[in-house]
């Protein structure tokens, strides 16, 4: 993948204006509207936490991101092109895994590369980078039933860093983890992202969480789901669970929650 | 990237995966199962001997030894040994079997792809789908005469419902995550049709392809017994009325182990697309 030097200067997601619809049940019942002149901005780099209650359009707009739904009106853009279905310059992480039950571990990492034809030695050393990387040498022959959550999760990474992806859309990754696996899998997202300085959008429901992780907060409101504050991180990094007791942190997430629940 | 180890607290607390193998054959259950086989023919034996009618119940060996006999004996006399009338049986049950399977999934794949097919498919499959194909044998004697035509034709009601359904229902259940996250791993609509909805869906249409099987054997046997010169059905049914009940329960037994190598071939098949079940 090539990437042109005035690429970087451009925000990595431009989100303008948007509107998306749903349509009701019925013919007469009005449709739903998930989002209405909804604008975000994400610079390169940057680790942008969406924050917001259930049914406020987090996904929606993830999903339009990802390329998997249009909006019905606005724009949304990535390093300044207009997204145009999925591709692997964006990577997503899903809730759960979705891991490809019928493929091994590697056979997994290296369904992006198969896929694109472009399954060479190259992409095969790297998958097997990765999956050291993600501490899953030993399991690479093994399928995801044979994995642990976390384990499937890590895989899950390795399938979508392969494609060395420009940004990375996390819908509530690490939800259905337990408390243990969870922080686990917190610090190795937040190792990753300083290593390789991609840009991530990271949805939760959970305050600590993005408050932890992102460089900034956008904590959203529905229904429409709209922008309701955001909110700059500015605590050191690296940043590690022992960041979550200090008092900045503390004070930080009361000034998240106080936006959260501050709707209307 | 380099290879020094991100995740390495992770990997410490998690142990890495061992793969077992749960295939392993457990002798305790293959000595109960022939343990109940060889009740089954003690009782048999015990009850035959009591009744010492041939004609109602003969012997485990006079039944072993007809079996022995007439796998190079020609029955009729004039006709084929019972290895090639279950040849007769197999050839039209994978053929009838076969196509009902292509056809099947294909229109499956379609209804489940096209909102307009099913619409117009649907209440066609849920008015055939109750109906015992066998309900169908004199019509398709009165349209196709006796030759193989009626014979592939009532397979083919039987088993194009059973592999519609199974493909509807195994492609609707694939999840719509997981081809999204083909979509943007970088797979093309096509590749990702093949390669994950397709795939995902496999182990399910084989299920179906399993079910099918035991209907298609239903139909076989009944229409041999009423209109065919070559068969099990066939053979059975003349046995019977000579009252040769050593050959009537050969083809029975013949029946089984035909549907017990199909469907072991059937079963291995499932077992290397699922690895969920290994
Ligand atoms: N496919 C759909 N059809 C109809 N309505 C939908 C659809 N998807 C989402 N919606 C509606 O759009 C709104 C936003 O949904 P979305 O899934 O984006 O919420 P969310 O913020 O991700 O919620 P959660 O935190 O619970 O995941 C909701 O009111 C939902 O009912
Ligand atoms: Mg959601």
């Amino acid at each position: 993948m090539t990437t042109m030097p005035q690429l970087d200067t451009r925000p990595a997601v431009e989100i303008v204006g948007v509107r998306k619809q749903f349509a009701g049940r019925s013919r007469r019942s009005p449709g739903r509207l998930a989002l209405d002149g909804f604008d975000l901005t994400v610079k390169q780099g940057e680790f942008l936490c969406l924050l917001g209650p259930s049914g406020c359009g987090k996904s929606t707009l993830l999903n339009m991101l990802a390329g998997f739904t249009q909006p019905d009106g606005g724009q949304v853009l990535t390093d300044g092109t207009p997204v145009d279905g999925p591709g692997p310059d964006r990577g997503v992480l899903f809730q759960t895994p979705m891991l490809f039950p019928w493929l091994t571990t590697l056979g997994n990492v290296l369904y992006g590369p198969r896929a694109r034809h472009e399954l060479s030695a190259d992409a095969r050393r790297r998958a097997l980078d990765l999956l050291e990387t993600v501490g899953l040498s030993d399991a690479r022959d093994a399928y995801p039933h044979e994995l642990s959550g976390g384990m499937r999760h890590r895989a899950a990474f390795a399938r979508v860093l392969v494609n060395k992806p420009r940004l990375l859309l996390m819908d509530e990754p690490f939800g259905a983890l337990d408390a243990i696996t969870r922080v686990a899998m917190q610090k190795f997202l937040l190792e990753l992202w300083q290593r390789e300085r991609i840009t991530i959008v990271f949805v939760t429901h959970d305050v600590e969480e993005a408050a932890l992780l992102g460089d900034r907060v956008c904590v959203m409101t529905g229904s429409p789901g709209r922008t309701q504050a955001v909110i700059d991180v500015d605590l050191p990094r690296p940043r590690s669970i022992e960041t979550t007791e200090t008092l900045e942190f503390v004070t930080l997430k009361r000034q998240i929650r106080e936006a959260l629940d501050n709707e209307h | 990237m380099s290879t020094d180890t991100l995740a390495a607290p992770v990997a410490e607390r998690l142990t890495p995966a061992v793969r077992r193998r749960r295939g392993d054959i457990s002798w305790r259950r293959v000595a109960f199962g022939l343990l109940g086989l060889l009740i089954t023919a003690l009782v048999w034996e015990l009850v035959a001997a009591l009744k010492h009618d041939p004609v109602i119940l003969p012997s485990v060996q006079s039944t072993a030894s007809t079996f022995w006999d007439y796998l190079s004996q020609k029955y009729p006399a004039q006709g084929k040994t019972l290895g090639q009338h279950a040849l007769v049986s197999a050839a039209r049950i994978l053929a009838g079997w076969g196509a009902g399977v292509v056809i099947g999934v294909a229109l499956g794949g379609v209804m489940a792809s096209v909102r307009i097919v099913r619409y117009l498919l649907d209440p066609l499959i849920e008015i055939t789908r109750p109906l015992p194909p066998l309900a169908f044998i004199p019509l398709f004697i009165v349209w196709f005469g006796i030759g193989e035509t009626p014979k592939f034709a009532l397979i083919l009601i039987g088993v194009v419902p059973v592999m519609i359904i199974a493909t509807v229902a195994a492609l609707d259940a694939v999840p719509t995550e997981l081809v999204q996250a083909s979509r943007s791993l970088g797979a093309s609509a096509f590749w990702s049709l093949l390669t994950v909805r397709l795939r995902s869906a496999l182990p399910s249409i084989i299920t179906g392809m399993r079910l099918a099987m035991g209907g298609a054997w239903t139909s076989i046997v009944a229409v041999e017994l009423i209109a065919a010169t070559s068969g099990l059905g066939y053979v059975i049914n003349n046995a019977g009325v000579n009252l040769q009940t050593p050959l009537v329960i050969s083809g029975i037994l013949a029946i089984s182990v035909l549907g017990i190598l199909f469907d072991g071939a059937l079963r291995l098949l499932h077992r290397a697309t699922d690895p969920t079940a290994r």
